[in-house]
């Protein structure tokens, strides 16, 4: 018996892959203002696995405190304006480069991305479809995720 | 006789270019690299090589960015009108996602793709790829023979055939499987990377664009080539500095761009 919990981690330096996706959105026609990526972690893990927080933290494998931002979803699916990208046949991972986390069974990994207005909003939602369909999704081996 | 010319596509991060430029060189092309930020200048060539790296580090997936940047605009322009273009590792995956193999749905909506490999992780490896259409079938390598055995160096952390089960089977039945992983005599081999077909290699329908994810310009000189040839070579400069397998590829394009025409 496992319980999952989700961990996102997002830079707190400028985000070089986000910026590329602003400007090719932009060169498909897609007007975002902003876009906001970041790196889903979802763990199994066994029940009383303890502070599986600072267990990622002290890794500095999938955060480092120099440039991340580590926090736990409440949920285990993407926020209301969020779409995950995920592999469409997933082969969940042990192991972080190379060494097991005390206390995770599987590992899964997703990219979160939201694509924001000029005023801070998400954009409407067909927007969005439009992006993942155009650029941030290929259908032969990845799926989009939304709420 | 003018020499027909290549371009050979640089975008950030691009980083087998130069051995690129030697291979086409090297079989009697005037090849030319042509950097990502003057797509104007690619008008004047009679065909495209996009060869291996990271371009653009590989954001968001292998080959996505590049394939929506403006220097493809005129590739794909030329891959309709029949030009030839070759992609090379990271070029195979930037014409995956550009939709130009295996071109079997719209352009910029990738129906394949080269996908991480199944262990997980970037995989080097000396390898042999084997034609597996017939060689009518691949006009961009004119005049190569049934079955052409030819070695190069896998290079890749994204290079396994992925698709939905329907489109492996077109790709497979209509002929866009050109080459896939064999040993030195041919026999196939499971794919390295765990490629769906034990794909190597996709080919459009026309046979003009061929997208290779192994490195046969890696492989065009003996003393990069992996067996005993180089270590017999060792000590004779101009053994060790001969035409390799790998170059077998680059002669049959040469031949193409020439009209079917060998050097």
């Amino acid at each position: 018996m496992s319980a999952q919990r989700t961990f996102a981690v997002t830079l707190t330096i400028p985000d070089n892959e986000a910026f590329t996706v602003y400007e090719t959105l932009g060169r498909l026609g897609i007007d975002v203002a902003r876009v906001v990526r970041a790196d889903i972690w979802v763990f199994d893990v066994d029940p009383g696995a303890g502070d599986l927080a600072a267990r990622i933290a002290s890794i500095e494998t999938i955060h480092n405190p120099n440039k991340h931002r580590l926090t736990e979803r409440s949920s285990d699916g993407p926020a209301a304006g969020e779409v995950w990208i995920a592999a469409r046949v997933e082969a969940p991972a042990t192991l972080v480069a190379g060494r097991p986390i005390p206390g995770v069974q599987a590992i899964r990994r997703r990219t979160a991305w939201r694509l924001l207005d000029d005023q801070g909003a998400d954009i409407p939602a067909a927007e969005l479809s439009r992006a993942v369909d155009a650029f941030l999704c290929n259908p032969a081996f990845q799926v989009a995720i939304t709420a | 006789m003018t020499r027909p010319r290549v371009a050979i596509l640089v975008f950030p991060g691009t980083n087998s270019e130069d051995e690129t430029l030697r291979a086409v060189q090297a079989v009697g092309l005037d090849g030319e690299l042509v950097h990502w930020s003057v797509p104007e200048r690619l008008a004047r060539f009679d065909a495209f090589i996009l060869p291996g790296g990271f371009a653009y580090e590989d954001r968001v997936r292998s080959g996505a960015v590049a394939a929506h940047d403006a220097l493809i605009d005129p590739v794909i322009e030329a891959a309709l009108a029949g030009k030839f273009v070759l992609g090379i590792c990271n070029g195979a995956q930037i014409l995956a996602e550009a939709g130009l193999v295996p071109g079997t749905g719209p352009l910029r909506r990738p129906s394949a793709a080269f996908a991480p490999n199944a262990s997980g992780r970037f995989q080097s490896l000396h390898v042999h790829v084997k034609l597996v259409v017939a060689p009518e079938r691949v006009p961009i390598l004119a005049g190569i023979e049934p079955g052409a055995v030819i070695p190069a160096w896998a290079s890749h952390g994204d290079g396994r055939l992925a698709a939905p089960s329907d489109e492996l089977a077109r790709i497979e039945r209509d002929g866009h499987r050109a080459f896939i992983y064999c040993d030195r005599d041919g026999n196939p081999v499971a794919a390295p990377n765990g490629s769906a077909l034990d794909c190597a290699a996709l080919v459009n329908r026309a046979g003009n664009v061929l997208a290779i994810m192994p490195h046969p310009e890696r492989d065009a000189w003996t003393f990069n080539h992996l067996d005993a040839s180089r270590d017999a070579a060792r000590g004779d400069t101009q053994a060790m500095l001969a035409p390799s397998g790998g170059i077998r590829l680059f002669e049959h394009f040469a031949r193409a761009l020439r009209g079917g025409v060998p050097a």
